[in-house]
């Protein structure tokens, strides 16, 4: 449902709509060593997907769904 | 039935009535695209919706008349009085259709060629539409061939195949081997796409049967601080055995952005690796090209196996091994591919797969379909659209204006029912009612400042059991209010008509107010911002409404006898006070809701009216006549059940009016007349009466013709013949078995004459008169009660019974001397202002074989009746009061007592019998 | 969480048949029977998840609807299916071009319904 914001992490809470897209492109400009936490993320619109692959911040940890991570790890070139 | 259906049937109904409507005004409109625009819409629509349901016969018809409205909405096609024709009998076999469906829940009958006969008719017109436009219309732009998809080579194709591990490609080798097609989507979405609410990465997951799909960015990224996140910079592509259909049917939304093709199994056989390193096998090719000639796969598995094992995994060699192993475990039979592989393993160069000859697919690239789109435009926030953030706010106000005044009316609408005059026992309870209204209007309004003197005003009235110190705060506080408020609360503060004031009753929970007023009042508005203001309510539970306050009425009839009693019987004149003062109270009360019930009753005439310009011009057209109709007065309003009694009287006077009134357009030019005749039907509302008034300016009724008809067919007798009035012989078109016409037409004809439309007035006791000037026209006036519920009768007595007359039927109550009633043979009469007036005794009429009683002063009580067009004097005992009653049709074998319209109970109990006074005369 | 659903179309036997399919498939349902109505009821707070327009309707159209829609603070974003008829096929280009996201082609079974619906809510 939401995007949490702990310091220099950010995770991925259910689905990340792509109003969620432009919070998460504002914050990522702002910090240089972010992480992000994919473990409770089930869905993310293209647009988040496109903001994580332009900012390649470091992944502290993978959605559940194999499948997802899958598509993920191949479009952050983590394969 | 389920209510899907019955919905579609309730809806269907009320489009076939607009288009019919619709096609009408077109006649006169025949260009108003509007028009046109809103025919087209609810054909379509009802298309739309026949289609959720098996009725092939009625979609097929529908489908041909919405695809005729649409060549005419786009100009392609004129409306003419054919297309007017052929639409209007197609949407009289739909309501047919759907008259079987509501009594039978399904079609049953063969309607197949109907239907069929139908669409082809409409159809005809349409396609004389477009060969008209192919000769007319510019010849077609040149049409560009279409720019060749951006993958349609498989070298591109093969390249990007690479992007799959080997491991998935070789997964994906071995379904197309067992059988799978398999599908490369290059899927490449517009970069505005987002502010379609597309979800890319979402399409791109959900695809069916996916193999194996990437992700990768369009253009390079720009610094972060310049990226736009809603501009989609993302490519797709994906492995999928779906089919190509279901791939098609999937991206259709984004056809224009995706390629779909075709993969041949062979083509996932790339080696991947490391070229470098390891020595060139020139012996190992040659030897497995020979066990390939010899067929000796099995050797050659080994020595593949043996190579492997010596080699790297990781180089481009050890690939090229595994995926002749594993062609040689699926695919042992594709000597070409095996041999193509050995080949590409001694020159370290890929497989030229297109030069080979293709297995088992061609190559082929499928454009999910041609039709490209426009790139969607963006919507700027300030495009001519009605800037969002402006209209809540200005209707916020508009909300909290209206209900102030709303505030407002109900503080003066207690000031209304402080002044009503009510028995003592309640004064004190409606005084607490009030000020807890005043008290949450006060709060509402925020007014909070004059809420201790309205607390002692109230208890200034409690304690003194008088109504006046509220009053007097009322006063003074909308006084202090805005000059709207002052005009508003004398407006409302007239106690006999409470029902108007929009206010709540004394007996609402006004307290409730004080909580949250803002809010609830806001809600409210809301609501009627979107909902809807009127409701349909099945006719039944009108109808025990109608009973029930029948029934109430009655009962409270009987408070009065109660009052008599309690003071005659019981003595106890105080009691029979307070009984007598509430029951002015319940009279009022169910007086008002009677009335209230017979409003929902009540029904426009455009209800029968709306049938009349269809069934004018239908008839006119067929007689070859001209006429326009003249609607006045369709908002007049009357009880359900006159309405509905109404319609088929009227249907046949148009009709007469249209085959015997009106003259060919050649006859009324000749005449002097515009060719084009006026049938105008206005409604009015007189008092208690709905008047029915249909002119036309035909030839009217000639007296002599209806005369010599009437003597022919023994109507009159000679001398009748010679002193009939012109007047009078021309309502001798409402006799039994008269009719004008000459040759019986199959319009009006039918064997039946203006004598049913008479009698079905009467019945609902309307009365019909005529007026008709030869050559200019007929003008036939029908009066009908408002309501049917309430009879007002007078009651007689007749030997010590009583009856009831409905005072429709009564001119006038008069004693006449005995000594004036002359005999003529054996009929009585007597002189009433010059006229005669034949007399009846009731007694004789219904078979009683008593004399009626004359007063002390031998005078005969005569109650003159109209009888048709006559006045007949009743002989009866005595006259006593009117009332009204709620007139009961007899039932079971009562029911065959014609003489009796019906009974009705009376407030002490007693049956009345109420006569009818038509059948009794006959 | 189910999703919220504003189907937007002039026939009531059409709401009725589209309404009933989503309901019964746990989707949350809201009507409008014109272009107007919705929107009005958009201004006022209603926030669906989809929204499925007809075309042809009083007062508003679906194209203007959708054109409206997106000016809309909140709903740039918002998946619109358009309901089109079969012979509408230049109606479905021009629903995209106003900015729909796709189109549905009356009349459609439950099934098919329900199966773009979830190609076009992630989460449905």
């Amino acid at each position: 449902m939401s995007l949490e914001f702990k310091k220099n992490q950010v995770a991925f809470k259910d689905s990340i709509s792509v109003e969620d897209a432009e919070t998460l492109l504002e914050w990522l400009q702002k910090k240089a060593n972010a992480k992000v936490d994919l473990s409770a993320c089930t869905h993310l619109h293209a647009a988040n997907l496109q903001v994580l692959m332009a900012a390649r911040p470091n992944i502290s940890a993978w959605p559940e769904d194999s499948r997802f991570t899958r598509w993920l790890k191949s479009a952050l070139g983590q394969i | 039935m389920n209510p899907l259906l019955q919905q579609f049937l309730t809806e269907a109904r009320d489009f076939l009535q607009t288009i019919g409507e619709k096609l009408l005004q077109l006649e006169k409109a025949p260009t108003d695209a509007a028009l046109i625009a809103e025919l087209f819409r609810v054909v379509h629509t009802l298309k739309g919706n026949s289609g959720l349901f098996e009725f092939p016969e009625m979609t097929r018809v529908l489908h041909a008349a919405e695809d005729l409205m649409d060549a005419v909405r786009n100009n392609k096609l004129a409306y003419s009085q054919e297309l007017a024709d052929s639409l209007l009998d197609a949407m009289d076999f739909v309501g047919m259709l759907c008259d079987e469906i509501e009594v039978n829940g399904v079609l049953g009958g063969n309607y197949a060629n109907e239907s069929t006969r139908l669409s082809d008719s409409l159809r005809k017109l349409n396609v004389a539409a477009k060969v008209q436009t192919e000769v007319t219309a510019p010849p077609p732009e040149h049409i560009s061939t279409p720019e060749p998809p951006r993958l349609c080579l498989p070298t591109e194709s093969l390249a990007q195949l690479q992007l799959l591990p080997e491991i998935e490609r070789m997964q994906a080798y071995r379904l197309g081997i067992q059988g799978a097609t398999l599908h490369w989507i290059v899927y490449t979405p517009h970069p505005e796409c987002f502010f379609q609410g597309e979800d890319p990465f979402f399409q791109a997951q959900q695809t069916p049967e996916l193999l194996w799909g990437s992700v990768v960015e369009r253009e390079p990224w720009p610094k972060l601080a310049a990226l736009d996140a809603y501009q989609c910079n993302l490519d797709f592509y994906m492995l999928s055995a779906a089919s190509e259909l279901s791939l098609q049917e999937y991206f259709r939304y984004m056809a224009e952005h995706t390629q779909i093709q075709l993969v041949s199994p062979q083509w996932l056989i790339v080696p991947t690796g490391d070229l470098n390193g390891g020595p060139v096998y020139d012996d190992f090719v040659n030897d497995a090209l020979a066990l390939l000639q010899a067929g000796d796969l099995q050797r050659l598995s080994r020595i593949a196996e043996t190579m492997l094992e010596l080699s790297s995994p990781d180089l481009w060699l050890a690939s090229a091994l595994r995926w002749l192993l594993l062609i040689l475990e699926l695919a042992p039979q594709q000597v070409e591919v095996l041999q193509a592989l050995l080949e590409s393993i001694s020159t370290l160069q890929p497989i030229a797969w297109d030069s080979l000859p293709s297995w088992p697919v061609a190559n082929t690239v499928v454009a999910a379909t041609p039709a490209a789109s426009p790139p969607p435009e963006q919507n700027a926030p300030d495009a001519d659209v009605p800037d969002a953030t402006d209209a809540p706010i200005s209707a916020t106000v508009t909300k909290v204006e209206s209900s102030r005044q709303l505030l407002l009316e109900t503080i003066a609408t207690q000031q209304g029912i402080l002044t009503l005059p009510l028995a003592e026992s309640w004064s004190i309870g409606r005084m607490q009612a009030a000020a807890n209204a005043l008290g949450g209007c006060l709060h509402a309004l925020g007014a909070q400042e004059h809420l201790p003197t309205l607390e002692r005003a109230s208890a200034q009235a409690l304690a003194a059991k008088d109504t006046a110190p509220l009053l007097e705060f009322i006063a003074q506080f909308l006084l202090s209010q805005s000059p709207v408020a002052v005009e508003t609360a004398t407006f409302s503060s007239t106690p006999s008509t409470p029902s108007s004031a929009p206010a709540p009753r004394i007996d609402e929970p006004a307290p409730a107010l004080e909580h949250e007023p803002e809010v609830k009042f806001n809600r409210r508005s809301e609501d009627n911002l979107l909902g809807a203001k009127s409701l349909k309510v099945d006719q039944a539970k009108i109808d025990r409404l109608m009973n029930l306050i029948g029934e109430m009425v009655v009962s409270k009839n009987a408070l009065p006898y109660l009052a008599g009693r309690a003071e005659s019987v019981y003595q106890v004149r105080e009691l029979s006070r307070e009984i007598k003062a509430q029951y002015a109270v319940i009279n009022r009360i169910a007086e008002e809701m009677q009335d209230a019930i017979m409003q929902v009753r009540m029904m426009p005439v455009s209800f029968v009216f709306q049938r009349f310009p269809r069934l004018v011009r239908d008839i006119s057209r067929r007689l070859g006549k001209e006429v326009n109709l003249i609607l006045e007065g369709e908002d007049t309003e009357a009880d359900k059940n006159i309405i509905e009694a109404l319609g088929d009287p009227l249907i046949h006077i148009i009709r007469n009016s249209l085959d015997h009134g009106f003259e060919l357009p050649e006859i009324r030019r000749q005449a002097g007349k515009p060719a084009v005749g006026t049938l105008s039907i206005r409604a009015i509302q007189q008092s208690d009466r709905v008047i029915i008034e249909i002119q036309d300016d035909g030839k009217g009724i000639d007296p002599e013709v209806v005369k010599r008809k009437a003597y022919a067919k023994g109507l009159l007798d000679e001398v009748a013949l010679e002193r009939i009035s012109d007047q009078d012989a021309m309502h001798l078109i409402f006799a039994p078995g008269f009719s004008t016409a000459d040759v019986v037409s199959d319009l009006s004809g039918r064997g039946v004459g203006m004598d049913v439309v008479r009698t079905a007035i009467e019945n609902v006791n309307g009365v019909i008169t005529l007026d008709s000037t030869p050559g200019k026209g007929t003008l036939l006036q029908l009066s009908l009660p408002l309501s049917m519920a309430v009879t007002n009768v007078m009651l007689i007595e007749s030997n010590g019974l009583v009856f009831g007359v409905p005072m429709d039927n009564v001119v006038e109550t008069v004693r006449i001397p005995r000594s004036n009633i002359r005999s003529i043979k054996h009929a009585k009469a007597a002189v009433l202002r010059g006229s005669i007036v034949p007399l009846k005794a009731l007694n004789a009429l219904l078979c009683i074989d008593v004399a009626p009683v004359a007063n002390a002063d031998d005078e005969l009580a005569v109650l003159v009746v109209r009888f048709g067009h006559e006045s007949v004097g009743l002989l009866v005992d005595n006259f006593r009061e009117t009332v009204d009653i709620i007139l009961k049709p007899m039932n079971g074998v009562l029911s065959e007592l014609s003489v009796y319209s019906g009974s009705a109970l009376m407030g002490d109990g007693s049956v009345l019998m109420v006569l009818n006074i038509k059948e009794l005369l006959q | 969480m189910s999703k919220t659903i504003l189907i937007v179309d002039d026939s009531a036997t059409m709401i009725m048949s589209v309404k009933s399919n989503l309901e019964m498939n746990g989707f949350k349902v809201e009507t409008a029977n014109d272009g107007l109505q919705a929107l009005n009821k958009l201004k006022a707070g209603s926030k669906p998840d989809l929204i499925i327009t007809d075309i042809n309707m009083p007062n508003m159209g679906g194209l203007e609807l959708i054109k409206s829609v997106r000016a809309l603070p909140g709903f740039r974003f918002t998946p619109i299916l358009t309901l089109t008829t079969e012979g509408q096929a230049e109606k479905r280009d021009e629903g995209k071009k106003a900015g729909a996201t796709g189109w549905l082609v009356k009349p459609i079974n439950g099934v098919d319904l329900i199966k773009i619906i979830k190609q076009v809510l992630p989460g449905a």
